[in-house]
């Protein structure tokens, strides 16, 4: 009868958000699967089933491929660049100095701006003539016919865009991982690191044999967290490149995007939204099973 | 155990916003043409020209028409609100859904209105059927097997710009050849100016600009209609090849802007204006789209872009391009919307467009106003030009016009060969050729 009473308590409580979610989410992921083997404009009702073309047509699309690499490099490199910036900046705010305090207050600001914000303000730093950065590199145009063309151009440059687009992210995300790691460090007791000062372990040996260890539950969720941000990463690119130039910025979601909206195929594009999961889930369940015991071999 | 259900949760709930955001809806369709007869849901791309046009000549429409209520609204990125609307069967009565719209997705869908019959009635002065007032090429650009389904109202002129001022302090003369624009550059740029500035981060201007001028120059007009009727081999035709070195060679030169390719089109713009560079292709809302951002004393012209020496094309060809509206076909009184159309396109309100927002209009008779000084050179150039032609392809075939914008992206950049390049373009059209769900269209002059 406890029990009974017990179990109703806790389905009263849980089912208008179980109800809304599954509304908001596991619905439209449903319809989505569903549009996913149909040829659709996505501007009226008519719908053609072709089964698993639109999956068939993405395998064999280099662009989506090329897209699926361009989030790789941002997952690879942003995201070990955010882990080694995030743990070095948390690590070194723990301390009580001035600097220490004037960090502590100023590298939430990038996280907090509007990713609209974020994108205008890189775009000017990375301007091809007012941008910081070109004003500190650029050179005078050469005047003889036959000169090598100097450009300035960095968004605009297939070389340089993605890279640039690659700083722009981590400069972004990466306070909200100091934030995570900092309070993980927090949470580290006391009591353990006197003992491991008082074993004689210092400085960076203390932070890889004593730190590290006791962040990694905190690691394997910021990685997640890396995994989403960088595979779902979209208005950062459509922003300030739309994918170009000549789709070396080009992302799963920018590409989706194009598919939807320029191409009008609904249906191509809900399948890159299905591969798109795929992929996230994929990879976090890859990152969460070759992560859950720690270095020393205690699962997280 | 529990960070595995965590970081579980967040994987699902960051690939679940991604799907949820693609998913939509259909929806019951209005009956084609039903409503109360009365109301009009008018909506319109807010560009350049703004909607005070189109909500003034609503107001006086319905002080003409008793009982009539006409809404007009409007936004900058109209089309992302139409798609739910059109997919949901739930579109306005008459729509100018802006640049960014499918139009041929949606004629292909049955989602516009036939408007064959109407313009067989009369006009709304009365004098002659409807279909008479418009410029026949451009109505002609509306239609899809045998039907009318666009119809255009204003219409741009594109080419390239230079101050005259500029040109005349340095005693420059305007450029009529490829051979005198080489000539001319190294002088401009003595000059400490950059010969010619461009849109980089929109390639179309380029492909406008540049690229299909001078294939039409090398090669007749032909090769640009083989190329946009997808004939096989026309996009590596030697008209293609020869235009494409044409822009390498300017690129080679250093006579483009350093660092055009980043610069958006409002940036290359002022560029111009501020007379960093002497030189932009652009169409003729130019002057509408700078006007609030223009330096004091910044002057504008039009030229023809330089036509290839030697080239068997036709110096005299111009390029147009029309913005059209339509009346979707599960919007409501399709009479109404017809017949407001019909008032918007009376030649004394067409005459008020030309003069109030500074652009042409489809309907004929309309330029016989005082035009804006901008406009008086690229109307002497399309009155007197025996060939006139529009960029269709890359509405009709939207993945080559991706392409075809990459390609001249990376051409600009340097990172392909002209002969690279014109084999892109042939792959991409071969693509859509070899795509059978895709309708063919043809060209012809």
């Amino acid at each position: 009868m406890r029990n009974r009473g017990r179990t109703a308590f806790i389905i009263t409580y849980l089912a208008p958000a179980v109800f809304l979610y599954a509304l908001f989410v596991i619905w439209p992921v449903i319809q989505a699967v569903g549009f996913s083997f149909y040829k659709w404009s996505g501007l009226s009702s008519n719908k053609t089933f072709v089964g698993f073309d639109n999956f068939k047509s993405l395998f064999h699309d280099s662009v989506f491929w090329q897209a699926l690499l361009h989030n790789a490099e941002i997952f690879i490199i942003g995201g070990f660049a955010i882990l080694v910036i995030g743990i070095g900046i948390a690590h070194a705010m723990q301390g009580e100095g001035r600097f220490t305090k004037a960090l502590r207050s100023v590298y939430l600001f990038p996280n907090i701006m509007s990713l609209v914000v974020v994108a205008l303000l890189w775009q000017f730093i990375y301007h091809p003539r007012i941008g910081i950065i070109s004003s500190l590199l650029g050179k005078p145009a050469p005047s003889k016919p036959g000169a090598p063309v100097v450009e300035l151009s960095i968004l605009g440059n297939g070389d340089k865009a993605l890279p640039a687009v690659i700083i722009t992210f981590v400069w972004f995300a990466v306070g909200f991982y100091i934030m995570l790691f900092s309070a993980g460090i927090r949470q580290i007791p006391q009591e353990v690191a006197e003992a491991s000062k008082l074993d004689g372990a210092e400085g960076f040996f203390r932070f890889r044999k004593v730190t590290l260890p006791l962040l990694w539950s905190v690691g394997r969720i910021a990685v997640i967290y890396i995994v989403i941000n960088a595979l779902n990463v979209f208005a950062l690119v459509f922003l300030m490149t739309q994918g170009g130039p000549d789709r070396k910025t080009e992302v799963m979601l920018t590409y989706l995007y194009e598919q939807a909206f320029v191409n009008s195929d609904y249906g191509l594009a809900t399948a890159l939204a299905i591969a798109n999961f795929v992929v996230v889930m994929g990879v976090s369940g890859i990152i969460m099973r070759l992560t859950r015991k720690d270095p020393s071999g205690v699962p997280a | 155990m529990k960070t595995n259900l965590l970081a579980l949760g967040l994987a699902l709930f960051g690939a679940g916003a991604i799907l949820g955001g693609c998913s939509g809806g259909s929806g019951n369709a209005t009956p084609a043409g039903g409503g109360n007869g009365k109301d009009l849901d008018v909506v319109s791309f807010q560009g350049g020209f703004g909607i005070d046009f189109f909500q003034q000549a609503a107001k006086e429409y319905e002080a003409k028409h008793a009982g009539t209520h006409i809404k007009v609204t409007g936004g900058p990125r109209v089309w992302e609100q139409l798609r739910p609307r059109f997919a949901s069967g739930n579109p306005p009565s008459l729509t100018w859904p802006g640049w960014g719209m499918d139009y041929w997705a949606l004629i292909y869908d049955n989602q516009v209105f036939a408007l064959n019959d109407a313009l067989k009635t009369p006009a709304y002065d009365g004098k002659g059927t409807w279909g008479d007032t418009f410029d026949p090429s451009l109505l002609k650009l509306g239609e899809y097997q045998g039907k009318q389904y666009e119809l255009p109202y204003h219409y741009n002129i594109m080419g390239w710009w230079f101050n005259p001022d500029v040109f005349a302090k340095h005693g420059w003369a305007v450029p009529k050849t490829f051979n005198e624009l080489l000539a001319l550059a190294p002088k401009i740029k003595a000059a400490g100016m950059a010969p010619i500035t461009y849109q980089g981060q929109y390639p179309d201007y380029t492909i406008k600009g540049f690229l299909f001028p001078w294939v039409i120059s090398v090669g007749g007009i032909k090769a640009a209609d083989d190329a946009q009727s997808l004939v096989p081999g026309a996009w590596k035709s030697d008209a293609f090849l020869q235009a494409a070195k044409m822009i390498k060679q300017l690129r080679d030169a250093g006579f483009f802007e350093d660092g055009a390719s980043g610069l958006s089109h409002t940036e290359s713009q002022t560029d111009f204006l501020q007379g960093k560079a002497a030189m932009i292709p652009c169409g003729t809302w130019l002057e509408s789209e700078m006007r609030k951002t223009m330096p004091a004393g910044a002057k504008m012209q039009f030229m023809m872009p330089p036509v290839a020496d030697g080239g068997k094309g036709d110096p005299s060809a111009i390029m147009i391009g029309i913005e059209p509206w339509i009346i979707p076909a599960g919007g409501s009184n399709h009479e109404l919307a017809i017949d407001f159309y019909k008032y918007m396109t009376s030649v004394d309100k067409a005459k008020q467009f030309v003069t109030e927002c500074g652009t042409l209009t489809a309907i004929k008779g309309s330029d016989q106003v005082k035009l804006p000084p901008v406009l008086e050179e690229p109307v002497k150039f399309y009155r007197a030009s025996k060939t006139v032609y529009s960029i269709q392809f890359d509405t009709w075939y939207s993945t080559l016009g991706t392409e075809s914008k990459n390609a001249m992206a990376a051409l600009l950049n340097g990172s392909v060969t002209p002969e690279e390049f014109v084999n892109r373009l042939e792959a991409a059209a071969e693509k859509v050729r070899q795509d059978k769900s895709k309708p063919a269209h043809t060209m012809t002059h």
